[in-house]
């Protein structure tokens, strides 16, 4: 009892292995790996399931180190963005690996097949799920279907911090986000992405959380962006009625109807943020000022606002 | 209404006298900006990785990258990114795979086998 005691406090405490939930991607491609190079047919294995053309050759420029005979996660997720795709790194559960699955996203996992003090690294994609066997479907190495036991599988990848990435095809989230941390994470991708597959997905987050003011407000960032004022003028005005407090929407709304010719308009949208200014961050304290400044510029023709612009910012003060 | 308005102007006007010192800025807040929290620890992460893509860049050179695919692979990086790689680039894990396993196995059997300390081969 008490050796019992020692072995399984010595253990990796592995999560029970769920008893439902089974699954298995049949129409992921496979990619047999070259030597050192799994990185590369891991990453074109879950692309090419995501609708890019590309394959293991053309992405061994991209992610491999001949220096460290591997690829490195940071340099995959970069890759994903090249390829026209955002990679969404998962939250680190077992019910967010089988809700991907459901989902019918493949799971690109790194897993640690050595030891923790002498570790190998390895990239392998999770494409199924079976409880009865408590086994898990991988397309991995050579293998274009590894069967690894549910303990042995969560053991290695718990030896990798349960890294795993899901890129889906554009306009699509991850089955297992969540609001608060999609926002961030998308936000993270500004600059670095197609302005409209960023889009896309700004536009799918709000679908799944359309009361979530950030989300709101990113998306009707994005709209502007692409030129279309009017489907962003509503959806600030949408944020305003449910978050007058949120200032950065002021600011922005106020922006798109001085450019539409709505100065009155904009003035009242902006008012309140200009008192409360000073307290925001430094970023959105210069904006509003320099909004305000060109509000106050502008009004200084007598001419009232068109009509069109009541209905933009009917409800707000 | 009139007071207002009036009031409102004032206080536009009180904030472009104190603001005119320093550089013309974006009227629109960026979503980036938004959700960065410590707009501060932003800037400094901006600034560092202006060095840290020359650090980077150098390192996988050194790696073996050859330079078309070095340029490209720094641009796909954000600034976070650069910095994180600037200081981990030797540290971070590299997934290799299975046949990298293998072959050191391999290697670790045939020495042995040298060595004449073990005969997994001699059936062959």
């Amino acid at each position: 009892m008490a050796l019992l005691a020692l072995l399984s406090a010595c253990a990796t405490p592995t999560p029970a292995p769920p008893k439902s939930g089974a699954s298995e991607l049949e129409a992921v491609p496979f990619f047999p790996q070259a030597q050192y190079q799994c990185g590369p047919a891991a990453l074109a294995t879950v692309l090419v399931h995501s609708g890019v053309a590309t394959t293991p050759a053309a992405l061994v420029p991209q992610v491999y180190l001949p220096g460290r005979q591997g690829s490195l996660q940071l340099e995959l997720m970069a890759a994903a963005r090249r390829a026209g795709r955002i990679a969404y790194t998962l939250d680190t559960t077992a019910q967010a690996l089988l809700a991907e699955l459901e989902a019918g996203h493949p799971v690109l996992v790194m897993q640690n097949l050595g030891l923790e003090s002498a570790p190998r690294w390895h990239y392998a994609v999770v494409i199924g799920y079976q409880p009865e066997q408590q086994r898990v479907v991988l397309r991995s190495g050579t293998q274009y279907r590894k069967l690894e036991s549910w303990r042995a599988f969560m053991g290695s990848w718990a030896r990798a911090e349960f890294w795993g990435l899901v890129i889906p095809p554009p306009g699509e989230l991850p089955a297992s986000s969540t609001a608060d941390a999609i926002g961030p994470y998308l936000a993270g991708q500004e600059g670095q992405l197609d302005p409209a597959i960023l889009r896309a997905a700004w536009e799918k987050a709000l679908a799944r959380w359309p009361q979530d003011p950030d989300l709101m407000f990113a998306t009707a960032n994005a709209r502007r962006s692409a030129a279309e004022p009017e489907s962003a003028a509503a959806l600030y005005r949408r944020l305003l009625l449910q978050a007058p407090e949120h200032m950065p929407a002021r600011n922005n709304f106020a922006d798109l109807l001085l450019s539409t010719g709505c100065r009155r308009a904009a003035a009242t949208i902006i008012g309140p943020a200009v008192s409360v200014a000073q307290r925001l961050s430094p970023a959105a304290r210069d904006a509003i000022i320099s909004t305000s400044a060109a509000i106050a510029n502008h009004l200084s023709r007598p001419s009232p606002d068109p009509e069109y612009c009541r209905a933009l910012i009917q409800g707000l003060s | 209404m009139m007071k207002t308005r009036l009031f409102i102007l004032l206080q536009i006007f009180t904030l472009v006298i104190a603001s005119t010192v320093g550089t013309a800025q974006a009227a629109v807040i960026g979503t980036a900006d938004h959700f960065a929290q410590q707009s501060r620890a932003d800037q400094l992460i901006h600034i560092n990785a202006l060095f840290a893509k020359d650090a980077v860049a150098q390192h996988m050179a050194d790696m073996g990258v050859n330079a078309e695919d070095v340029l490209a692979r720094i641009n796909a990086l954000s600034d976070a990114e650069l910095q994180q790689l600037a200081q981990n680039l030797d540290d971070l894990p590299a997934g290799s795979g299975i046949l990298g396993v293998l072959g050191a196995l391999f290697v670790v059997l045939l020495v042995l086998e040298l060595l004449g300390l073990s005969n997994v081969f001699s059936k062959l």
